[in-house]
């Protein structure tokens, strides 16, 4: 009998090993950054490296969800006013700073304070709070945030940049101190940061989710070298890099010890029309010209021939991953002979000569994608007069002024919406706007306001059908990222605009 | 006006608008003539002060403090570990011309000279990183990390430094003191440690110092390639950023270390050899 215990005591024993105590924390998780972050304070952080870098010490009071949906956070729950302005937020209970810090109502506006101050209103992240018209402490657990007007982007930057930072230690330490060692709600804490060497964090012991985060420590390392993130990962001493190349990705395809995530990036690329400055009296002011250049690219072959088919073609602005998606839209086909006929048609029977301008080496191919549509446009008898620019060059505002009038570019967008990528592109005044049409400006405007996402939806498929008809681009394709993780991290899911939560990221043994 | 293109438009969101682009503007002084802002940015500079970094919001001089240790650290070991090699490397090949030795050296003079620093450190990465486990990747942990960056990065003085000692031991051996030397029945070892090595020897303090400052320089893909966060990668950083004051700052720094090591070699080259200093 008691050598029966023993036994089973044993064997209990060698098991249970293998199976941690639920939500506690183990093991360390390395994740390599191409390149080193503009800051960790949250409003300091400018680009996706910094942000991804920057997010685990933070908790906003709402979260994306994985399908790009707004999720409470240190808000539970939420309501917004009949006429969308007024947003009342119901905040979780028994939150803490990583200082020991009670989170409240009251520590709400710091971050908006600090956006807000004139100082700071030159930096990107003025954008992710410059909506909010007033903050209302209604009690310690209920504030209430009112917009200039009806915003229907307004959660989303929430979710994006909007995040708690504690008043009492922020006033104590001073602006300085608190950009070197920020303090959050997070599910990590900071432990050391050296500056172009690495972040280093720590899982909150009192994070208001008892189930998370899963790891124990958290080491952001920087490797701007592509080749050594790549020999990084083989050797097993980072656990997770990004933005690889196909090449990458063909030498890590046959390793035992590497995973590898593949996700479609919110990154449109195609080639731009203008109708204002030297855009005006050209062919391009046509609407079936456009049409027809459309049908004129092979798109497929591109993909299949500059990128290995790891991409997709598209048909507009709003890509599968984005709100109001519609399915029924095909990207245009390449129908050279249809692309002759419309020409002909709009009074070209012969082609015309027009210049294009392309931002050399700023992207993956991107060369080879100017040439490319230079030849399937030649093939139609439009000669097009290909002019490469320094990306620096390309992207100046005396550049805008002068460019093209067709060039190729590519244009991201956050938060699983076209939005910013329909807005940055085709506000007139903006500036890098160089197409204008009052139609899309009147359908924008409408989208920006409609706080209900259904009707956002609806309204971003109807206007995708119009842009398809008279379209202000020729719209060319969207691309795979790669990224490798060895095989004993799990949950790790990037988001398509390539930033990532690790709040459920773990790591086996 | 720039050659690199606006800062402005690389620095201020995409979808910023034009007041807060002019704001940006106004902030940085872009605003003002670019006479007005060289000679502000000459004035303030002799003061110490570099500027401050368009993307990290601190002081240029503290960011430049901030990495220079590791820098140093790494150039003193590529240069330490040149020396090692080549001053024994080079003597012995200069004292036996024609020998496998000899042979040795001269293949290490031209290979250090011929492959670029950048291609060897990641050589060095796939074989003993990748393949044999032997050191580490990347980073600026342990001393371990210390040794394939400071071989990537000496490689090129070793060979300079072994080429130079080999042809001025040459030269001394042909020297009448040597064959008085040897006239006199000193032992061959006796002539090449008290005769032959501190005359050869002269003429390395200069490219040592060259050297050093090329190691700095040269460090900037070296830092880049194995992670190490010195002034390199800073470097690195700032020119992908644009941030143009921390370029200009660092660019700055190193030319007036480099003066500066230059004059602090004359002043050794005249303690050293006597012959300089009454020329």
């Amino acid at each position: 009998m008691r050598i029966k215990v023993v036994l089973f005591l044993v064997i209990v024993s060698l098991i249970f090993p293998l199976f941690p105590v639920s939500g506690q924390p183990s093991g360390e998780l390395v994740i390599a950054l191409p390149n080193d972050p503009t800051g960790i304070f949250i409003a300091n952080a400018s680009d996706v490296t910094a942000i991804s870098a920057t997010r685990p010490l933070y908790d906003g009071l709402v979260v994306y969800g994985a399908d790009g949906s707004i999720q409470p956070g240190l808000a539970e729950s939420w309501d917004i006013s009949e006429d969308g302005r007024t947003y009342t937020f119901h905040l979780r209970e028994g939150v803490t700073f990583h200082n020991g810090e009670d989170f409240n109502a009251h520590a709400v506006g710091t971050i908006w304070e600090y956006g807000m101050t004139p100082t700071n209103q030159w930096l990107s992240y003025y954008d992710s709070v410059a909506s909010a018209e007033d903050i209302v402490v209604i009690d310690d657990y209920t504030v209430q945030i009112t917009t200039s007007e009806a915003d229907a982007f307004f959660l989303s930057e929430m979710a994006n940049g909007w995040f708690a930072i504690p008043p009492g230690y922020l006033a104590e330490v001073g602006l300085e101190a608190f950009e070197a060692s920020p303090v959050g709600t997070g599910p990590f804490m900071l432990e050391h940061w050296a500056p172009g060497d690495r972040i280093v964090m720590r899982a909150f012991p009192d994070y208001w989710n008892p189930e998370q985060p899963k790891v124990e420590r958290l080491t952001f390392r920087i490797i701007p070298d592509a080749t050594t993130r790549m020999a990084a990962i083989q050797t097993g001493e980072v656990d997770i890099v990004t933005r690889l190349n196909t090449d990458d990705v063909a030498l890590l395809e046959f390793n035992p010890d590497v995973n590898i995530v593949s996700y479609p990036n919110d990154r449109v690329y195609y080639v731009a029309f203008k109708n204002i400055g030297n855009g005006v009296g050209t062919p391009l002011e046509n609407e079936l010209v456009r049409q027809a250049l459309n049908l004129a690219v092979d798109r497929e072959g591109l993909v299949a021939a500059l990128f290995s088919g790891n991409g997709q073609t598209v048909s507009g602005f709003v890509i599968p991953s984005n709100l109001g998606y519609d399915p029924s839209l095909l990207p245009y086909p390449h129908d050279p002979q249809r692309a002759r006929e419309l020409l002909a048609e709009a009074g070209y029977p012969d082609g015309f000569g027009i210049g294009m301008s392309c931002p050399a080496d700023a992207y993956t191919n991107i060369n080879e994608v100017c040439l490319s549509v230079q030849r399937d446009l030649g093939a139609i008898g439009v000669d097009v007069d290909l002019e490469f620019k320094t990306t620096n060059a390309f992207w100046s505002e005396a550049h805008y002024a002068t460019t093209g009038p067709m060039y190729v570019d590519s244009w991201s967008s956050p938060n699983g919406e076209a939005f910013w990528r329909l807005e940055g592109s085709l506000t007139p005044g903006y500036y890098y706007s160089t197409w204008t049409d009052p139609d899309i400006v009147d359908y924008l405007g409408r989208i920006a306001q409609a706080v209900d996402r259904e009707e956002r939806a609806a309204l971003y498929a109807e206007l995708s059908h119009y842009m398809y008809d008279d379209p202000p681009y020729i719209y060319l394709y969207i691309l795979n990222l790669f990224e490798a993780t060895t095989k004993r991290v799990t949950g790790y899911q990037p988001l398509p605009n390539e930033t990532f939560y690790l709040n459920e990221v773990g790591v086996d043994g | 006006m720039r050659l690199t293109g606006d800062p402005v438009g690389l620095m201020v969101a995409r979808n910023a608008t034009p007041e807060q682009r002019e704001a940006f503007r106004v902030a940085h002084g872009f605003d003002r003539p670019l006479a007005e802002q060289f000679l502000g940015y000459l004035g303030n500079a002799l003061g110490g002060d570099l500027g401050k970094s368009l993307r990290l919001h601190l002081p240029n001089t503290e960011l430049i403090m901030q990495r220079l240790p590791a820098t140093m650290e790494l150039a003193l070991a590529a240069l330490a570990l040149s020396l090692l090699i080549a001053v024994p490397l080079g003597i012995v090949s200069g004292v036996f011309p024609g020998s496998p030795l000899d042979l040795l050296a001269r293949l290490i003079g031209l290979a250090g000279q011929t492959i670029p620093s950048f291609w060897l450190a990641m050589i060095l990465i796939l074989v003993f990183a990748v393949n044999l486990r032997l050191f580490p990747t990347f980073g600026r942990d342990s001393p371990q990390h210390l040794v394939l960056p400071a071989v990537a990065l000496s490689v090129a003085g070793m060979g300079q430094m072994v080429r130079l000692l080999r042809s001025a031991v040459l030269e001394v051996c042909r020297e009448n003191y040597i064959r008085t030397a040897r006239a006199k029945g000193l032992s061959e070892v006796v002539i090449t440690l008290r005769h032959v090595t501190p005359n050869a020897l002269i003429p390395l303090v200069s490219v040592v110092g060259v050297n050093f400052t090329y190691m700095l320089g040269g460090s900037v893909y070296i830092e880049t390639i194995f992670a190490w966060p010195g002034l390199g990668t800073l470097l690195n950083d700032a020119i992908n950023d644009s941030d143009f004051p921390l370029v200009q700052a660092i660019t700055i720094f190193i030319a007036a270390f480099a003066i500066g090591l230059n004059l602090l070699t004359d002043i050794a080259y005249d303690l050293i050899d006597p012959r300089a200093r009454q020329r």
